[in-house]
């Protein structure tokens, strides 16, 4: 268990972001996406990000360079990617937290890598 | 007051909020897309300086105690240059790295992934309770433990008990002793001694603030004075005084930030669905500025710059004192309040709240400006209690999809 979560955290299989809903599919949990977003932590196990810094998001999200998935390590990212086919992932060195606007129909925060990298 | 309230307080509308977010925002847009060489030069040259520094006080405690004619003016030239170190480390290079300001220069050594500061609290803590506890939930009591650190009644909303009466006693100790009242500011010693702290991670944690703070004991107290030979004791004293004069100042400026009258204070809890520019206008009024010159903002890791801080906390912090005039035109046009005053009258201000406040309110006055008209629909709030909501406990946004579902913009 990590973070007073009630739970194990697994990067790719019970990643801390996430939570499975009623219906069975993987939902982000909105306080956990923040606190990842401003404490520095991966999406994904928990720990301190490193450099790196990996999203992942579909190619809808990757053309508008504003994905709804935290941060990540590089390895976290491409462990969760290998478990969603539709997900690539970005790299960068630093990223833009965010908040919607009241105009935004889709009132999920969203993050803006700033300093893409290469491969 | 309700954050509810903060719209009605200024007299906007929706629209004219929605405006003033956009303002920021293309403040934020300017500024991000203007960063560049001169920022860079900026960081580095902070860096060089503070090391410089560090290098000049250890090298002069090292060298000068063992002639009786260069001890005394030694040591106090040694202490004066490691305290300057070390404001300048956690001021200005630490907590705005730990920021991610400086992320953007994709610089192996300056990322907010792996600065570790020279102070007893692991980065990692600090970024979690400042960064996020803070940051997000500015002045909202119950959340933001910064109000009081947990140990002294800063708001008349909070409930008094007796053991208040101490408040003048505790802020000594923890301006003294500030380093470690922030080392263990994480762990929130509240929820541990309800028992309702997760063991598993209160372990984790004191196993991380141990580690870090025997790192530090052993560099100030033992090796650096070690080095000193016979003389280690004027090394220790110098390191002490280095160190205290570090935990006043950066306890001063820190208090200086939300606690001067201006400043609000913030009860109601449903402030997960706040706009971009509700969240802007949250930071604008629950955080407080202070007046000086390029020297005292650099030493006090531009936070009297608090506000700019706190709407843009991860531009880079030598940007603040241009953003601050377009930040000051604004509120002047939107006739929002913006905060600040001389470093003396404010911190004369957050003393004056915490001795206050060591009584009950019957017996005192509130130095507040006028509160927000009350709503007719508005109720009194109640008293909140000292501790703050977990991680768990602070309120959900709403549930979401991840990556599966998600919805074209409006605009």
């Amino acid at each position: 268990m990590l973070r007073g979560l009630s739970r194990d955290v697994d990067p790719v299989s019970a990643p801390f972001a996430w939570e499975t809903g009623p219906d069975g599919r993987r939902e982000l949990v909105g306080p956990r996406v923040t606190q990842c977003a401003l404490s520095r932590i991966c999406g994904a196990c928990a720990e301190s990000l490193g450099r790196p810094i990996a999203f992942v998001g579909d190619d809808l999200e990757v053309a508008r360079n504003a994905f709804h998935a935290p941060p990540l390590h590089e390895a976290c990212a491409e462990g969760l990617a290998a478990a969603e086919p539709s997900w690539r992932v970005v790299r960068t060195a630093a990223f833009e937290f965010v908040r919607p606007t009241k105009d935004d129909l889709d009132r999920r925060p969203t993050f803006q890598p700033s300093a893409l990298i290469d491969g | 007051m309700a954050i509810s309230d903060v719209t009605e307080y200024m007299h906007l509308t929706d629209e004219q909020v929605e405006e003033l977010g956009r303002e920021l925002d293309r403040i934020r847009e300017e500024v991000e897309a203007s960063r560049g060489a001169d920022d860079a030069a900026y960081i580095h040259r902070m860096i060089k300086v503070q090391r410089g520094l560090a290098a000049a006080g250890r090298l002069t405690l090292m060298l000068t105690p063992h002639s009786r004619k260069t001890r005394v003016p030694g040591a106090v030239a040694g202490a004066a240059l490691l305290g300057l170190a070390k404001i300048l480390e956690n001021m200005e290079i630490g907590h705005n790295v730990m920021h991610g300001q400086w992320d953007w220069m994709n610089d192996p050594e300056i990322h907010s992934s792996n600065w570790e500061w020279d102070t007893a609290q692991p980065a990692e803590q600090w970024k979690h309770s400042h960064n996020y506890v803070h940051h997000q939930f500015t002045n909202v009591l119950g959340y933001d433990n910064d109000i009081g650190y947990g140990i002294l009644r800063m708001a008349r909303e909070q409930r008094w008990n007796p053991a208040n009466l101490g408040q003048p006693v505790y802020n000594a100790a923890l301006a003294t002793l500030f380093q470690w009242g922030v080392a263990l500011h994480d762990l929130d010693i509240e929820r541990i001694r309800k028992g309702e702290k997760d063991p598993a991670e209160m372990k984790r944690q004191l196993g991380q603030i141990l580690r870090k703070g025997r790192n530090q004991i052993l560099k100030d107290y033992v090796v650096y004075p070690a080095l000193s030979g016979p003389r280690w004791r004027t090394t220790l004293t110098a390191n002490a005084t280095a160190n205290l004069t570090r935990n006043l100042w950066s306890y001063v400026i820190i208090f200086c930030g939300h606690f001067p009258d201006g400043a609000m204070h913030f009860t109601e809890e449903e402030i997960e669905d706040e706009t971009r520019a509700e969240w802007y206008l949250r930071q604008i009024l629950g955080a407080a500025n202070f007046e000086g010159g390029p020297l005292l903002h650099i030493l006090s890791g531009n936070l009297g710059f608090q506000i700019e801080h706190h709407l843009f906390p991860d531009l880079p912090s030598n940007r603040y004192a241009e953003i601050s005039e377009r930040v000051k035109e604004l509120c002047a046009t939107y006739d929002i309040p913006y905060t600040i005053g001389p470093l003396h009258k404010q911190y004369g201000q957050a003393l004056r709240t915490i001795m206050k406040l060591s009584l009950p309110n019957r017996f005192t006055s509130s130095d507040k400006p006028p509160q927000p008209p009350t709503r007719p629909d508005s109720v009194e709030a109640p008293p909140v209690d000292k501790g703050r909501k977990s991680d768990a406990e602070r309120p959900p946004r709403r549930s979401e999809l991840g990556g599966w579902s998600r919805q074209q913009r409006a605009s």
